[in-house]
């Protein structure tokens, strides 16, 4: 492997890692305050990545309305999941599951009439490449870069300095002791649901105009997220971040190294390796 | 100010409160005492949302209480300080405090953290540190003192004394009084029937879900039954 392939790869790398860390963190959250595990969240990456289809590119919308649009359009879909779906069930959580799994397969079957049996392409919103020390970057890789940060700090000063984070953080840590201080528990798991699904939009949306769009694509990162969540511990926010950024690099480099099959593989090898000797994740809490 | 009749609560095919009346009279503290099990947790979760009873009336200043969830009760003017205190451990004392201030206005919150701090001075040097990191008697003052942020007119406190050492309950016990000082009614639950017997004006004696014997909390201290099933004389 050249330098020049190991800089692009290694970039590459931290960019599929922050569109991981922005699926794991919504999981994460989610997780964390309700126990459950959003298997619709890679349907809703699909949409989100759909919406800037339909909004941006068949619309003719400035990239970044569609944007936004894709983000709050899915987090309103995130609230009406938790009022109509978790809410209802009453904190059950096999039956959620189950629920979720539906959901997920409802959305992925709907797809396809919906959006039709073709894959979908969106063109190039930040066309060109940039050089960085030497070697060519693709810009639309290289901006997906900022854009997760900034949601990513976003996220983190939401939860730590708001008092809808608090209160997050307070049903984390014990749901009834927050309802009798005054949270609304329902308010709050169902804001939960909507930054989880405007997360995972906002990675659809970001992944838009690089992959092709088709109603299963949503899967791939599902997994990833899965993974990491598992790597960084459930429930662990800077697990996440740290578990997306391993992912993503051996993701990218061995990838191109070795070629794809010996990438997800390694992948695995090394979420055992680290099972075995950390058991409960990187920053697991033994709990 | 509280008025409870014939309250019935079951989990699953458990019985655990069956037709248990009380009332709490304004600027009073009113004890729940009885063995293991016998409903008196129970009782005040069915107060607070955290249970639905079955059947039964709860009135607080005439407002029913029967199906409201938590967040309303707390609005009422009720406060519960639960079993096992219930901290948030990975928050820092002053952000317990904080929660427990959830629904009132900013301004609010530091004229209230100003008299907290007045009674429990220990919080205020423990500001920053991780509730979970306290020791026993720190927290259940912390899980009091979190409770009092909301400003409540009737306290829910639910075994304070319990994992702590004789001089730690006694602490309870004097800070127990000066809330009530202040004009909040308070029902005290407890195992420790002479610590709550000593501070309450009235009690009631619970058994396996139902009322056995209620009165005047200085009656039931000389009563023979309770002696030697409560107080172990
Ligand atoms: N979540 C629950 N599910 C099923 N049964 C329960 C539950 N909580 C309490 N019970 C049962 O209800 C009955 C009353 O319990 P409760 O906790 O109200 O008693 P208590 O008087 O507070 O006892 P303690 O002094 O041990 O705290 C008991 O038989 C208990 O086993
Ligand atoms: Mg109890």
């Amino acid at each position: 492997m050249t330098f020049a392939l190991f800089v692009q790869s290694a970039i590459v790398g931290v960019s599929l890692g922050s569109i991981y860390i922005l699926m794991a963190l919504g999981l994460t959250l989610m997780f964390g305050m309700m126990h459950i595990i959003n298997f619709a969240h890679g349907a809703v990456y699909m949409l989100g990545a759909f919406v800037i289809y339909y909004i941006f590119f068949q619309g003719g919308a400035p990239y970044f309305a569609a944007f936004v649009a894709s983000m709050i359009l899915l987090g309103v879909f995130g609230y009406l999941v938790e009022r109509s779906i978790y809410r209802p069930i009453k904190g059950g959580i096999e039956p959620t599951l189950v629920a979720l799994l539906a959901l997920t397969t409802f959305l992925q079957a709907a797809g396809y009439p919906v959006f039709g049996q073709l894959d979908k392409h969106v063109p190039p919103v930040f066309p060109g490449t940039r050089n960085i020390l030497g070697v060519g970057i693709s810009v639309e890789r290289l901006m997906i870069i900022p854009v997760a940060a900034a949601l990513v700090i976003a996220l983190y000063l939401f939860i730590n300095k708001t008092r809808l984070g608090a209160a997050m953080r307070a049903i984390e840590q014990d749901k009834e002791a927050a309802a009798l201080q005054g949270v609304n528990v329902h308010v709050v798991n169902g804001l939960a649901f909507a930054i989880g699904f405007a997360l995972a939009a906002a990675s659809g949306a970001l992944m838009a105009p690089i992959f092709k769009l088709d109603p299963m694509m949503g899967e791939q990162p599902l997994l990833k997220a899965f993974i990491i969540i598992i790597l960084g511990g459930l429930g662990s926010v800077p697990g996440a971040i740290l578990g997306g950024l391993m992912l993503g690099l051996i993701d990218s480099i061995v990838a191109t190294a070795l070629g794809a099959e010996p990438a997800f593989l390694l992948s695995f090898v090394f979420i055992i390796m680290l099972l075995l000797f950390r058991p409960t994740g990187l920053f697991g809490y033994a709990s | 100010m509280l008025e409870v009749e014939n309250l019935w609560v079951r989990y699953g095919t458990v019985e655990a409160v069956r037709g248990v009346s009380f009332s709490v009279p304004a600027g009073s503290i009113v004890s729940l005492i009885g063995a293991n099990g016998a409903g008196k947790t129970t009782s005040l979760r069915a107060l607070t949302g955290l249970v639905k009873p079955g059947a039964g009336a709860a009135r607080f200043e005439s407002r029913s209480l029967i199906g409201l969830a938590p967040h309303q009760v707390v609005s009422l003017g009720i406060a519960h300080v639960p079993e096992g205190r219930r901290l948030f451990p990975k928050m820092t004392v002053l952000e317990n405090l904080t929660m427990g201030a959830y629904r009132r206005s900013r301004a609010d919150v530091a004229s209230t953290l100003t008299m907290i701090y007045e009674h429990f001075p220990i919080l205020k040097e423990r500001g920053r540190q991780r509730a979970g990191s306290l020791s026993g008697g720190e927290q259940q003052m912390l899980a009091i003192a979190r409770a009092l942020m909301s400003r409540p007119k009737l306290l829910l406190l639910d075994e304070p004394s319990m994992g702590l050492s004789p001089i730690m309950t006694a602490e309870v016990g004097k800070i127990i009084r000066q809330i009530n000082a202040l004009d909040v009614s308070i029902i005290l639950v407890e195992q420790n029937a002479m610590l709550a017997l000593t501070l309450a004006q009235y009690g009631y004696v619970l058994q396996t879900g139902q009322l056995v014997m209620q009165g005047k909390a200085q009656d039931l201290l000389r009563d023979e039954g309770v002696k030697k099933a409560y107080l172990g004389l």
